[in-house]
């Protein structure tokens, strides 16, 4: 599944460390969703997208397997 | 029930706990030796303890997991870690209690109390998460 997250991330100019500390989650959780390695909560994911102002079907896009790869 | 406790020294706290009790089984259970039991046992719970304090301070899915506060990924990962545990246990104690039973041997019952707390354990599981019907 694709994600936006180290896009979005980049685009802000956050660190890894810091959007873990806005997310309430580790640095390691956000490698791994930026990797794609690990999906996301539903709470987590809406967490993600109204960090980001964006849709949550915009940030995760289901129908892209190769995204975070 | 353990909220009094900072989460840094939960873990610590638990595995401390447990050692001291094994440790003092060791002096009830009396013998030649007991001193040096409860001493080795007691410091190889120290050491543990004092282990998982120290990995609970690095930033890493152990770290987390060690100091308690881990994330939604890293509860999975340990649930994960946990369920791989199970399987383990009750494959070796179904091979356990095969060979047992093969060479006729008396020490079965151990391996058979084993598989029976571990399918009751999953079995109990089952029936704790599984949808409950009719909403």
């Amino acid at each position: 599944m694709r994600n936006r997250v180290r896009e979005r991330r980049t685009q802000r100019g956050l660190s890894q460390a810091e959007l873990a500390a806005e997310l309430g989650v580790s640095r390691q959780t956000v490698i791994s969703i930026e990797s794609g390695r690990y999906l996301p909560s539903l709470p987590l994911a809406f967490a993600i997208s109204r960090f980001f102002d964006l849709p949550v079907d915009k940030m995760f896009d289901p129908d892209d397997e190769e995204a975070g790869r | 029930m353990m909220s009094f406790i900072r989460p840094r020294w939960r873990r610590p706290a638990v595995v401390i706990l447990a050692g001291a009790a094994f440790a003092a089984a060791w002096g009830v259970r009396g013998g030649p030796h007991w001193s040096l039991w409860v001493t080795l046992f007691g410091i190889i719970t120290l050491a543990r303890g004092f282990w998982l304090y120290a990995l609970s301070g690095e930033d890493t899915d152990a770290g987390a997991l060690a100091g308690s506060v881990p994330d939604e990924r890293q509860k999975s990962l340990s649930q994960r870690s946990w369920a791989v545990s199970g399987r383990f246990a009750t494959t070796a104690a179904f091979i356990g209690l095969t060979v047992a039973v093969a060479v006729n041997a008396s020490w079965w019952w151990p391996f058979l109390a084993i598989l029976a707390v571990t399918s009751v354990g999953y079995l109990l599981g089952i029936g704790v998460y599984q949808a409950q019907p009719g909403d």
